[in-house]
């Protein structure tokens, strides 16, 4: 039997993942950390347990059955205890089969509206062999589409390329050091797949999230700018920092530590793609 | 917004107009009261009411009229009601309402010539029949609306307002001559069916019986585009002065829909320059009325999606789109002919009605498909021995509870109503007040929570049969007990396949729910000659029903609400929208097709930008083109509403759907708030 995949979420109409109205399936696990990550639940690729604060009356029964106090190993036990049904699975394992036939239930629909599939995450290429297997079972059958951050190997990353149909490629910080800080990891790999991509022949937008003082500086912007500009980028999405990034943290059971103003407006600045003749968006 | 209108607007969110309405309620002669015949007292009480009403005009207006007059006295005396009602079927209060009239035909005719129709058609008659009373009803009525119109002629000569001076020297009494004069026509019908205790009045096909006269006034050159639109703004406006006189089950609940688009009689294209208007003038309002509903079908441009989502967008809970596609045959295949049926406009709400030549009752009541499901597992779970066998009990209870709703619809008695019959299209002609028929008097029955009943039955089948996860006694036992001790019990239930996840499990179930209530339905005849139809909506029943229900095997507590219309249950997690559209496109739509939408809630920050409008337009498109009947969309922000039950002084303007209509939140009782709150977003 083939490798399972875990997912935490299926969103259907999703319609800031890529062209026409689409599925998007969100992957477990990332190799980024990035300092802003509104979807903490797709960091880590195991299923968790997560328990929503909002409403808990902290009556205790979910500690009560609890058999692994020193770190939960997600056994659920707690999950049909909690009077107020706040506690569930973050993750639901698939086969790249089962994943597939629910996905192409909807293909009428998605290809009716110009639409398809997009896979995003987490970081899907973190899974990568399910996601392959499964852009092999969608292959012809549906759009697909996936929403990376170029973080993988380039063999892998080419393989993944070979069996898609369109890519949101992010390029968050192109500065090596800030990189590192705000991203945990370099540009070096990113980069080296963001000029295979370009010339691969697949239909692709660059996506920029516009983090006050991180991303959103002129001199960020300009180097991205610049990278797009070289490329073959079909446009630029600019995705402005939301305040609620912060609010799915407790939920997982980690803290939101945002190391820039959360309060400062992002400075939504076209200009650095508009001079370049760059097709720019927000999103 | 024109300077004047913009007057107008103002005038109407401060809300001091209503100072100038009179304090004491308003009596009838004595002389009125003792007319024994229905019809001529009816006559006569809108006719003392005219009487009394006092015409107030405003600087800036250029159609005007406003009530004074806040409540209209009954017809009947106490006890002479009490005689009367008297092992009757009483229904709505007794009012005729919820109906549309023939604005093509009094629009066409006007008042006079109606009035020398009515002396041709009062020779036939002896003086003391029936038919001749009925007849003088409709002319005393004639005298009443000439006399508003004086009333206000009068007003507007002496305020100086010359145009409506001049209009009113024509309209009512004679057809417009061009599109100003007919919005003081369809004003004055307006406000004078609201006077006569007519209710839920309907605004029809607006874009098709008023575009002749809008034409006109373009192609003579008379009428610019941006006095189109501010006559239409000011026309909108007005509609919403008295709206809080008007009865309902709640506010807003007043039946002001007006239908946009579709096909004329002969099957040709409606939608035009007006229809373009009138959605505009709309999205500059943010007004609960009229709600706009817009006819679809294979055939209509893209662009007219986009210009109606941009209304959702705004969060008015319409346009509401009705399928030409489904709904057009399944029409003609209830016996309305082809004319007629592609003529068709929404009632109140989203009932299927035919303007001017219907006297139906469209929401005459409402089967509780949980109700009937849980009545049956508690009776019959325990000594049936297949799924299909309980499913075949289920099956025949539907079909006895529709013979009693049925039953429970003979012997009606309806209040004459004249004034309405005056324009309807042929009530004169055949010498009859409205109340008593016309050429169609069908009944239709609601559908109130098809999903929890297919729910339910899907989770007894999955435990009780096929996984035998749990004994009938148990899962009778549990239901009684309100789940309490039965935790574990109920998350089984509630995991179990819901309708909206587009699986044919529990989907298969609501289709032959649904199949068996137009079975159940069909062959029926009421008193009148009419059919029954079968629909899926739920009107205020999804509280009403739900609240007297115990739990049932879908997981849903004792008194939980079912889900509005044709929707899915309310607090179980869905995959999605294009799920939700496969499932609820199952059923055999055009065999229920009384009208009752598809509702799909979104959240507010689905339309920030152009991309998120354009495929939300994209997929109402979707929806039309698969076959669905009607849909209703919401754009809601679940935080707004909560912050608005704790500060309504903030959101005095805040609108939201309810079941057929849009109302201001704040107006709203908690219960109806509490299951706005409650229903699913479709985020994204």
């Amino acid at each position: 039997m083939s490798k399972e995949g875990i997912i935490f979420s299926i969103e259907e109409f999703s319609v800031y993942d890529g062209p026409g109205i689409r599925t998007t399936v969100f992957f477990k696990g990332c190799p980024l950390r990035c300092n802003w990550c509104h979807n903490p639940e797709g960091l880590e690729a195991r299923v968790q347990v997560v328990k929503s604060p909002n409403g808990c009356i902290a009556c205790g029964a979910c500690k009560e059955v609890c058999k692994y106090k020193e770190g939960c190993v997600a056994c659920g036990a707690c999950i049909p205890v909690c009077p107020r049904s706040l506690i569930r699975f973050s993750g639901t394992k698939y086969t790249a089969e089962a994943l597939s036939k629910k996905l192409l239930k909807n293909a009428d629909y998605l290809s009716q509206a110009g639409g398809g599939v997009t896979f995003s995450g987490g970081e899907c290429f973190m899974q990568w062999e399910f996601l392959c297997e499964v852009l092999t079972l969608l292959k012809g059958k549906v759009h697909t589409a996936i929403q990376t951050c170029g973080y993988a190997s380039n063999e892998v990353f080419c393989k993944g390329l070979s069996l898609v149909d369109y890519v949101m490629f992010d390029l968050k910080i192109l500065d090596e050091e800030k990189a590192r800080k705000f991203t945990g990891v370099g540009t070096e790999q990113i980069l080296k797949n963001f000029r295979s991509l370009s010339t691969s022949g697949v239909p692709f937008v660059v996506r920029v999230p516009l983090i006050p003082d991180v991303t959103d500086t002129e001199e960020n912007l300009k180097a991205i700018a610049e990278t797009v500009a070289q490329s073959n980028a079909r446009g630029v999405e600019l995705l402005p920092y939301n305040k609620m990034a912060g609010s799915k943290y407790t939920m997982v059971g980690k803290v939101y530590n945002p190391l820039f103003d959360e309060q400062k407006a992002p400075n939504v600045n076209l200009a650095p793609f508009v001079q370049r003749g760059i097709k720019v968006k927000i999103m | 917004m024109e300077e004047r209108v913009k007057k107008i607007y103002e005038r109407l969110q401060k809300r001091e107009y209503r100072n100038l309405r009179r304090v004491e309620d308003v009596a009838l002669s004595n002389d009125c009261k003792q007319i024994s015949d229905l019809a001529l007292r009816s006559a006569r009480r809108l006719y003392e009411l005219v009487a009394q009403e006092q015409a107030v005009l405003f600087e800036e207006d250029r159609i005007g009229m406003m009530r004074t007059i806040t409540s209209v006295p009954p017809l009947l005396q106490e006890e002479e009601q009490k005689a009367l009602y008297l092992g009757r079927f009483v229904f709505d209060s007794a009012q005729v309402g919820n109906i549309s009239s023939d604005y093509e035909g009094i629009l066409a005719d006007g008042f006079l010539k109606k009035r020398a129709l009515l002396s041709v058609q009062k020779e036939k008659y002896a003086t003391d029949s029936k038919q001749f009373k009925e007849l003088e009803a409709m002319n005393v009525c004639i005298d009443a609306i000439l006399l508003l119109a004086e009333k206000y002629r009068a007003e507007a000569e002496k305020m100086g307002n010359t145009r409506l001076a001049e209009a009113l020297k024509r309209v009512p009494m004679y057809a417009p001559n061009g599109y100003y004069e007919a919005l003081v026509m369809m004003r004055m019908i307006n406000f004078t069916l609201w006077l006569n205790a007519n209710k839920h009045n309907t605004l029809g096909r607006f874009d098709e019986y008023m575009y002749p006269y809008f034409l006109k006034d373009v192609e003579r050159g008379s009428i610019t585009r941006e006095e189109a639109l501010a006559l239409t703004q000011e026309f909108f406006i007005d509609l919403n002065f008295d709206a809080d006189l008007y009865p309902g089950v709640q506010q807003g609940d007043n039946g002001q829909s007006l239908v946009l688009g579709g096909v004329n009689a002969d099957g040709d294209p409606v939608w035009n320059e007006l229809s373009e208007l009138c959605l505009e003038a709309s999205l500059s309002l943010n007004l609960i009325d009229p709600k706009i509903n817009i006819r679809v079908s294979k055939e209509t441009p893209f662009s007219v999606y986009e210009k109606g989502t941009l209304l959702t967008k705004q969060g008015l809970g319409f346009p509401q789109y009705s399928n030409d596609d489904v709904v057009i045959p399944a029409l003609c295949k209830m016996g309305y002919d082809l004319c007629d049926a592609r003529n068709y406009v929404v009632a109140a709400c989203w009932e299927f009605i035919i303007p001017g030549v219907a006297y139906e009752i469209p929401n005459v009541d409402a089967l509780n498909y949980p109700g009937i499901v849980l009545d049956v597992i508690k009776e019959k779970l325990v000594g049936v021995h297949s799924f299909d066998e309980l499913l075949s009990e289920v099956k025949a209870r539907i079909q006895s509870v529709c013979f009693s709703l049925a039953e429970g619809t003979k012997n009606i008695f309806v209040e004459p109503s004249p004034f309405q019959s005056i324009v309807m299209t042929d009530c004169i002609e055949r010498a009859q007040d409205i109340s008593e028929g016309a050429k169609y008097n069908n009944y239709g029955f609601h559908g109130a929570g098809l999903s929890t009943a297919a729910d339910s039955l899907a989770a007894v089948k999955k435990l009780v049969f096929e996984e035998k996860a749990v004994t009938a006694q148990e899962l009778i036992c549990a239901l009684d007990n309100d789940f309490n001790g039965y935790g574990n019990l109920r998350a089984q239930c509630l995991a179990c396949p819901k309708m909206g996840n587009n699986d044919d499990f529990v989907d298969g179930i609501a289709v032959a729910l649904t199949d068996c209530f137009a079975d159940s339905l069909a062959g029926l005849k009421n008193e009148r000659g009419g059919i029954f139809r079968a629909g899926t909506g739920s009107a205020m029943y999804y509280i009403w029903y739900s609240e007297k229900l115990g739990a049932t095997p879908d997981g849903r507590k004792k008194g939980e609400p079912f889900s509005a219309n044709y929707s899915p249950s309310l607090n179980v997690k869905f995959d999605g929208v294009l799920s939700v559209i496969h499932s609820f496109t199952k059923p055999h739509l055009e065999r229920v097709c009384n009208g009752g939408p598809l509702t799909l809630e979104f959240h507010d920050t689905l339309f920030r930008n152009e991309e998120g409008t354009q495929k939300v337009a994209r997929l109402v498109k979707l929806f039309v083109e698969n076959g669905g009947h009607q849909l209703q969309l919401n754009a809601i922000n679940r935080e707004t509403l909560l912050d608005a039950q704790k500060h309504p002084e903030d959101h005095k303007n805040l609108i939201v759907r309810v079941w057929g209509w849009s109302g201001y939140f704040n107006e709203l009782d908690l219960e109806y708030q509490n299951h706005i709150i409650k229903r699913i977003e479709f985020l994204s």
